[in-house]
């Protein structure tokens, strides 16, 4: 197989000629959104260029306190992302997110490293990247689910009250809630692992087999990520939520949504 | 009449300061004031749905506080002013509120003795997402009535309701708790209605407002 071929820097700059189909439908569309596209498109551009620089470092001088600095750091970043996007929901309820999304997280990229792929959980060629997928959509899972528990049980106000006013327990009224979240969350991983190698060749795979890799030993790796995206995903958002809607109220049963 | 609830320099959130008073066991109890008096509030601190800050709200000579939240909201039931129903049949309604309160559901027979109490006489199968909101209101109260509390709280409920339709609930409800021993307390600002059916009046003036 053929090495990779390195991308001419501009040459490369032609794929951002497509940013401007974007911006012409947006103003078609009259999407006020202008100012989010360019400043997504340079804050991406900006934090991958510093990532590959930091990466490009790390690869040469390998050291455990680098690959654990780097993965703190994601999972912070997670979590504060994941903070800012549901501003609403009291602070127990934030302490608790934070530590599903770092518990649930950290342990699928430990279990995936040193069982399935088997090596140094500080090795920063495995970890690095394969953290940051599977952090990333936990982050994108829990955000997604906290925001539909959110809306519903704003919305549902009224049915909340009712319950309550009669005497239902605050678990037998929330925990519905839960799960209609939990399920909302898991369905986009859900659907994508459906048209899987059929309508698209993910990422992690597409990557791999550009720089040389086997497709066998691709579509391996892509297998596993997949099981364990699927599954760090379902399991962040079950504990963020299942252990953060007992904040909504408090010992005498009294709710503050 | 021995007093079922009394209330003792009772506040709320240092906006509301409620009068002390006594509230009687057995008898029809109507709140009546001006709105931002605090009625709904008063109803809400005596089955503690809210705590008050400072003073004492005692039910049967205990501290309000001392008794298990949900069991206290079981016997002194509040039956709000806005309605919550499912979208689906007068009977499932009913069969999801005794599911959420971990009953067998009634048969039907006594689902059409509680609707004609509310004066609510639906088919079963009528599906509620097309009710008007003073049906919806009646159907509701049906079903808190069934539920069959020690104490029964009413918010308003004849706020959607014409005077002919109210009296009818009114009267039928009274008679049913009366009959059952039943502690009935309502929130009304229709002062008629009060008149006609109320065995002791709380007014509730201004209530002590902080600026």
């Amino acid at each position: 197989m053929s090495e990779i071929v390195s991308l001419n820097i501009w040459q490369f700059a032609l794929i951002y000629l497509l940013l401007i189909i974007v911006l012409l439908i947006m103003k078609k569309c009259k999407i006020n959104q202008t100012k989010l596209l360019v400043a997504a498109s340079f804050r991406m551009t900006a934090q991958l260029a510093l990532a590959g620089l930091v990466l490009t470092y790390i690869l040469k001088n390998p050291h455990p306190v680098f690959t654990l600095a780097y993965l703190l750091l994601m999972t912070g970043f997670a979590i504060y992302v994941t903070l800012s996007r549901n501003k609403s929901i009291n602070k127990k309820f934030k302490i608790i997110v934070g530590f599903s999304l770092a518990l649930t997280g950290l342990s699928i990229v430990c279990f995936f490293i040193m069982a399935v792929v088997g090596v140094n959980i500080f090795n920063p060629q495995y970890t690095i990247p394969i953290s940051g997928m599977i952090i990333g959509n936990a982050m994108t899972g829990v955000s997604l689910g906290l925001r539909v528990f959110n809306e519903n049980i704003k919305s549902k106000q009224l049915r909340i009250d009712s319950l309550l006013n009669i005497g239902v327990t605050p678990q037998k009224i929330l925990i519905p809630f839960v799960n209609q979240a939990v399920e909302t969350a898991l369905l986009p991983t859900l659907y994508s692992m459906i048209g899987m190698g059929i309508i698209s060749l993910p990422g992690m795979m597409t990557g791999q087999i550009l720089s040389g890799t086997l497709p066998a030993t691709a579509i391996l790796y892509q297998i596993a990520i997949i099981i364990a995206i699927c599954a760090v995903t379902c399991l962040s958002v079950f504990c963020s939520l299942y252990f953060g809607y007992k904040t909504l109220y408090n010992k005498r049963m009294q709710m503050s949504i | 009449m021995p007093s079922l609830f009394s209330l003792k320099n009772v506040r709320f959130k240092d906006i509301i300061h409620y009068p002390d008073m006594e509230i009687p066991q057995g008898a029809a109890t109507f709140i009546c004031g001006e709105s931002g008096s605090g009625k709904s509030t008063l109803l809400k601190l005596l089955n503690g749905i809210v705590s008050a800050e400072t003073g004492e709200v005692l039910y049967s000579g205990r501290h309000i506080e001392d008794y298990d939240p949900v069991t206290l909201r079981r016997d002194v039931l509040l039956c709000g002013q806005s309605t919550f129903l499912f979208d689906k049949s007068v009977q499932e309604n009913f069969i999801e509120y005794y599911k959420y309160r971990d009953l067998h559901p009634i048969n039907q027979d006594k689902i059409n003795t509680y609707l004609k109490i509310c004066a609510a006489n639906f088919r079963l199968d009528a599906l509620c997402v097309t009710m008007s909101g003073g049906e919806r209101q009646r159907v509701f109260t049906a079903i808190c009535l069934s539920l069959r509390p020690k104490v029964f709280l009413l918010d308003e409920p004849t706020s959607a309701l014409d005077d002919m339709t109210a009296n009818t609930m009114m009267s039928n409800i009274k008679a049913f708790c009366n009959e059952n021993n039943i502690t009935l307390i309502v929130v009304s600002h229709n002062r008629a209605l009060a008149q006609a059916y109320a065995d002791n009046t709380i007014m509730l003036a201004g209530g002590i407002r902080h600026e």
